[in-house]
């Protein structure tokens, strides 16, 4: 009796195991699950193939880029016999921090994924994991058709394709400035006239949300300001250690922003909101300018704005210096590709971006999601939203590009900044000191990478 | 039953599959995150053996230490103030008759809620503009007082710190009042007839034999004080200026923000072991206060 309960037990446990092991042994399952399979043939059809393609568009106010994608992805789809793609949608920063570095990692990337140039590119490049997209890009005749490839460029092989842009500066309200009688500025004083005039008032005359981990909000000012005073080589040479963080343009710079506090021109809140809050502030008429890049056009012209037809951009002001006329705008997120596709997934990724890289999806990039398109000649731009027309003047008229400091810089160099730079608006630093210790930063992190 | 106890098939059918649990999921990473500790590397590449630099890196970064020290007031805090005020709590709901059942759900509501939730109703609440705070302090005409509280230095910490007692208040609330429902009528009847009343019947009766359970609810907080990392990821993210890190959300921001994974190993490293530190200093006092007080 006792054996017979024994093997019952046994026999029991066996089973349960036995079915267990059944949730993880069918691949059409755990492929749709966790979408990081790189896709198989099933048995009944050799041809047919699925094809994981990891976007994050997944926002209510990326409906219109992912639009797009599911066309170029029907349409792919056709063009390729058998092909099916598998759409895994996930958040930008858990795709870009956490998802995509454990995947690469350990070398089950996705074949098609969203990818950021500078850092990102490279890490992954060196380790072998991103297909090199030169003779792809030759063989479709596109080499020469992007406004600017150089953060997706590591040792002259192209690793990733750009979605679309971005340039900053300020957005103002027109019925706010026409209140205190302000004019748009061109010049720092004049900006610093416009901000007097609004505050006497009563009018806050910027927006910013740089509280908790936003600290970069903040930096998008200081990268624009330390820039125009400096020139773009300045922040070239921060990394090869050319250039130093103790420049009296990066002083002068800190020095301007502890009066923008003092004065409270910039928020006196400013270290309890995050970025959303802070850009909420402008677009529901509380804040006269807002700096931030372009695709706070979505924010503005949103349904929950109050300034959608006030709203105007202008560029950095000439501060008399090197760089005066520079915008900061660069082509950072877009798409990679694994490295390990062969055969028929390489025929899909040659016509994924035949069929997304093209003018036609340019051109809705432009009008339909109010975004700056990364591939050059369209002339067309009737039916943009108005504010975005406003943005691509401003960036036509400038006398060049110049990237983001971060992407030029090890990131510890850029998260010591957003600390540094809270504590500036918190009035807890000198400008010298701070400078000093983005330096002291900076060469342990010059160091470290040698 | 004897037969199977002595069957060492059987022992292995029950035993093995929890032994690869603890091994696979416990430690395995364990010991690789000992030997990442020991490597310099950014998640993707091959790490490079460095030594014991990590180590020797963590005693001179400013930053890791005001997370230590935050995690010590967490500690303290939970120990010395939130404890406290559940056994208070606990002895006066216990003398209520009326309402019990409510007073027991409103107090128990919050810690089913997921931190997440909690971090976003406080965020709210701390607003500088619009935050029930502020708002309230405002309308009592204390208007001085408001405060961007979870931007300021001053105040970020001791933010974050009050809402987590608000969310795991309750909890041990209810469980602190189970104990004391659980003690014999005949025990605290006998007390009040040798005049042992009011606080002092709290005092000499209620809190020496609730003991057991204090003596889980302070290990409790403990562990979770030093586990903290939702609550601060949420509300802060360490800011402003990482005034309010604790050493799991400094850990977290070298691996995913930095790509020192090395490093964050290291962190993780000493986490553990002071961790267990604390909870042996913990062990040995309340072994001592025990012997003292039979």
């Amino acid at each position: 009796m006792k054996k017979r309960l024994l093997l019952l037990i046994v026999a029991v446990l066996a089973t349960m195991s036995a079915l267990a092991g059944c949730g993880s042994n069918t691949p059409a399952d755990s492929n749709a699950a966790n979408g990081t399979e790189q896709g198989g043939k099933t048995t009944e059809d050799v041809k047919s193939f699925n094809m994981v393609l990891r976007h994050i568009h997944i926002r209510d106010t990326a409906k219109k880029s992912l639009e797009i994608l599911q066309q170029t992805v029907k349409k792919t789809e056709s063009d390729v016999p058998g092909l099916t793609f598998v759409l895994d949608g996930v958040e930008d920063a858990v795709n870009r921090d956490v998802k995509l570095k454990a995947e690469m990692a350990a070398g089950t990337q996705p074949p098609v994924f969203s990818l950021f140039g500078g850092a990102d590119t490279r890490n992954y490049s060196k380790a072998g994991r991103l297909l090199p997209l030169n003779d792809i890009l030759k063989e479709l005749g596109i080499a020469d058709s992007f406004f600017d490839l150089r953060e997706f460029t590591v040792d002259g092989q192209i690793y990733g394709l750009p979605e679309s842009g971005y340039i900053e500066g300020f957005f103002y309200n027109k019925k706010l400035f026409e209140q205190a009688g302000a004019k748009v500025p061109t010049t720092w004083d004049e900006l610093v006239s416009a901000m007097e005039l609004l505050k006497a008032k009563g009018i806050t005359p910027i927006a910013m949300g740089a509280g908790s981990g936003d600290g970069w909000v903040v930096n998008m000012l200081v990268n624009s300001m330390f820039v125009a005073l400096g020139g773009p080589k300045l922040q070239e040479g921060f990394a090869t250690g050319a250039t130093k963080w103790t420049d009296p343009a990066v002083i002068e710079t800190f020095k301007r922003i502890q009066m923008m506090v003092e004065k409270q021109y910039i928020d006196p809140n400013v270290l309890g909101l995050k970025f959303p809050q802070g850009q909420a502030n402008f677009y529901t008429g509380k804040a006269a300018m807002l700096f931030d890049g372009s695709w706070a056009v979505n924010a503005i012209s949103g349904e929950s704005s109050t300034v959608k037809d006030d709203t105007g951009f202008f560029r950095f002001p000439d501060v008399g210096g090197p760089g005066d006329g520079y915008i900061n705008g660069g082509w950072s997120n877009g798409y990679g590709f694994s490295a390990t596709v062969k055969d028929q997934e390489l025929t899909a990724v040659k016509a994924f971006i035949k069929n997304f890289y093209n003018q036609e999806n340019q051109k809705r990039t432009l009008i339909e999601t109010s975004q700056i398109p990364s591939m050059k000649g369209i002339s067309d731009v009737q039916g943009a939203n108005a504010l975005i027309q406003t943005i691509g003047e401003a960036q036509g008229s400038a006398k060049g590009a110049f990237p983001a400091f971060d992407s030029l810089v090890q990131p510890k160099v850029k998260v010591t900044l957003e600390a540094t730079m809270q504590q500036l608006l918190g009035g807890k630093i000198e400008p010298e000191k701070a400078a000093e210790r983005m330096q002291k930063t900076q060469d342990e992190a010059n160091a470290e990478s040698k | 039953m004897n037969n199977i106890q002595r069957n060492h098939w059987a022992y292995a059918v029950f035993v093995v599959p929890a032994m690869l649990i603890y091994v696979t999921f416990y430690l395995v990473p364990l010991f690789q995150s000992l030997q990442y500790s020991l490597t310099q590397w950014n998640g993707i590449n091959d790490p490079v053996f460095v030594g014991l630099d990590n180590f020797a890196k963590v005693l001179t970064d400013d930053s890791f230490w005001i997370s230590f020290n935050n995690n010590m007031y967490f500690v303290l805090f939970s120990v010395f103030i939130q404890v406290p005020f559940i056994i208070l709590i606990s002895i006066i709901v216990s003398s209520v008759r009326r309402f019990l059942d409510f007073y027991k759900l409103t107090v128990f509501m919050p810690s089913i809620l997921s931190t997440a939730s909690i971090g976003v109703i406080w965020q709210f609440i701390y607003a500088p503009e619009a935050g029930l705070l502020n708002q309230l302090l405002r309308t009592i005409g204390l208007e001085h007082w408001t405060r961007i509280w979870l931007g300021d230095e001053a105040t970020a910490m001791l933010a974050v710190l009050l809402t987590n007692s608000w969310q795991w208040t309750g909890f041990y609330i209810v469980l602190v009042l189970a104990a004391i429902f659980a003690i014999p009528k005949e025990m605290l009847e006998a007390g009040e007839m040798d005049g042992a009343t009011g606080w002092k019947k709290a005092w000499l009766l209620t809190i020496p034999l609730i003991r057991p359970v204090i003596v889980v609810t302070l290990l409790l907080s403990i562990t979770g004080a030093m586990k903290a990392l939702d609550i601060i990821l949420i509300m802060t993210k360490g800011g402003p200026f990482g005034s309010s890190e604790v050493m799991a959300s400094y850990m977290y921001k070298q691996a995913y923000t930095l790509s020192d994974f090395g490093y964050a190993n290291a962190i993780a490293v000493i986490i553990s072991l002071f961790t267990a530190l604390l909870a042996l200093v913990f062990h040995y006092i309340n072994v001592k206060t025990r012997e003292a007080t039979e």
